[in-house]
């Protein structure tokens, strides 16, 4: 079995208020954390909340538990973010001792099931080894660590935490590089949440165009910020304006996302595949079976 | 057997590996390059294929043929780059127990293919003017 201890204990003293309580698309943050814990294939989840007296306190707690974590609700406040795992890590080590422990701090809002997922693969691949995510060469969050190491929390010196642990055991380090920043990326500021919210809202996609359309453009591809929430439809606008050249001929053409055929109001996730589709050379001109396969196949693109 | 290539289509092998014993009846059929449209006169055409979603599309043509027909071979290859005239750009092969169902299947693949499938030609007319092939669009 994994297990996972989350630390919430902590204060959100940069924050200037509970950053774990902080709503981000309709979830709290040590919400977000636990689900992706919970989806991504761990077992228990621990959650160590603040004392049932700190401002806050109780709120975590029920945010934690309706996410479906175990929360220990710790009688004084811990000094340390290690203290508030080695909290975790006796909870667990009265329970059943599990073959791996997953740690993560509760403000990393990135952090999706599929990541989770991937680094316990990565673990179980390497069930010896400390796995560490990285992003362009940075250590991050979550690390799984192997029963055996993470007991040894208890023997830290004061003052040390889990970066201690983990220089304890250089040879023993599986590193996972992934192209995903939220491994590396946490909330302490005010300015960390803003910035972290309108990265979330732009949405980067490429756009390929071919023949005509490729003259016209003066170019085979372009990458496009796009609002988020934007549709097929507000593809063609962007481009209209971006590339007036392209002028009549957008009307005529269709939109493939991700290699496929797209109606007006399918929605553009980010990182979508788009390219312009000029009639091809042997059609009708008004693509009218590519429009019933479309109609078929439209379903697939609302997501 | 689904391929886009730049080199020319060897359509004697093509057709040959869809022959079978299992099959009475192979169509093969060729896109070659014609030498005049009405009185203009073509020297040469150059095909583009948006690659991955063009062997997706015919992957997909594949599927509902054999949904359709009791296919037992078949091939799709579709040639890009510059074609000189009579050069084949596109071999459609097709292996079925009986003739019509053959003929059937190999005429659905190829018209299905020239409509859904994103690869495009561009003419090179005598006199050096180029112009893409979109049906339905007008010169603008």
């Amino acid at each position: 079995m994994i297990a996972a201890v989350v630390p919430a204990a902590g204060s959100s003293v940069r924050m200037g208020r509970p950053k774990l309580l902080v709503e981000l698309n309709g979830q709290s943050l040590i919400g977000r954390v636990v689900s992706a814990l919970r989806l991504g294939g761990v077992g228990h989840v621990v959650v160590v909340a603040p004392p049932a007296d700190a401002a806050h306190g109780p709120e975590i707690a029920a945010q934690a538990r309706s996410a479906g974590a175990l929360v220990i609700v710790p009688g004084t406040r811990p000094a340390e973010m290690r203290d508030s795992i080695e909290l975790g890590l006796e909870w667990l080590a009265k329970h059943d001792s599990p073959r791996s422990v997953v740690l993560t701090p509760g403000d990393y809002p990135g952090i999706t099931p599929a990541i989770v997922a991937q680094l316990l693969e990565y673990a179980a691949r390497f069930p010896d080894r400390v796995v560490l995510p990285s992003y362009n060469g940075r250590r991050g969050h979550p690390i799984v660590l192997p029963w055996r190491i993470a007991v040894e929390v208890h023997s830290l010196p004061a003052g040390t935490g889990i970066n201690a642990l983990v220089a304890r055991h250089p040879d023993d380090l599986a590193e996972l590089a992934l192209s995903d920043h939220a491994v590396v990326t946490d909330l302490d500021t005010p300015e960390d949440l803003k910035r972290w919210k309108e990265r979330q809202e732009r949405l980067r996609v490429q756009v390929r165009f071919f023949a005509l359309a490729k003259d016209r453009a003066g170019r085979s591809e372009i990458e496009l910020e796009l609002a988020g929430g934007s549709k097929v439809a507000d593809v063609r606008a962007v481009l209209a304006e971006r590339f007036p050249a392209l002028g009549p001929l957008l009307a005529t053409v269709l939109i493939a996302v991700n290699e496929e055929y797209a109606g007006e109001d399918a929605l553009i996730s980010p990182g979508s595949r788009l390219a312009v589709i000029p009639p091809v050379s042997g059609g009708a001109g008004d693509f009218s079976r590519v429009g019933l396969c479309l109609a078929r196949q439209k379903g697939a693109f609302r997501r | 057997m689904i391929e886009i290539t730049g080199s020319p289509i060897d359509y004697a092998a093509v057709t040959e590996r869809v022959r079978s014993p299992r099959a009475g009846a192979v169509c093969t059929f060729l896109g070659t390059v014609r030498e005049f449209t009405g009185d203009q006169r073509t020297v040469a055409l150059a095909y583009e294929a948006y690659a991955e979603m063009a062997l997706k599309k015919m992957a997909e043509l594949e599927e509902q043929a054999r949904r359709r027909w009791p296919i037992i071979e078949l091939a799709l290859v579709h040639r890009v780059g510059d074609l000189e005239l009579g050069e084949v750009s596109v071999v459609v092969a097709v292996s079925c127990p009986h003739r019509q169902e053959s003929f059937e299947a190999c005429r659905w693949l190829i018209d299905t293919l020239k409509e859904v499938v994103p690869i495009w030609k561009k003419e090179i007319w005598e006199g050096g003017r180029e112009e893409w092939v979109h049906p339905g669009l007008h010169p603008i």
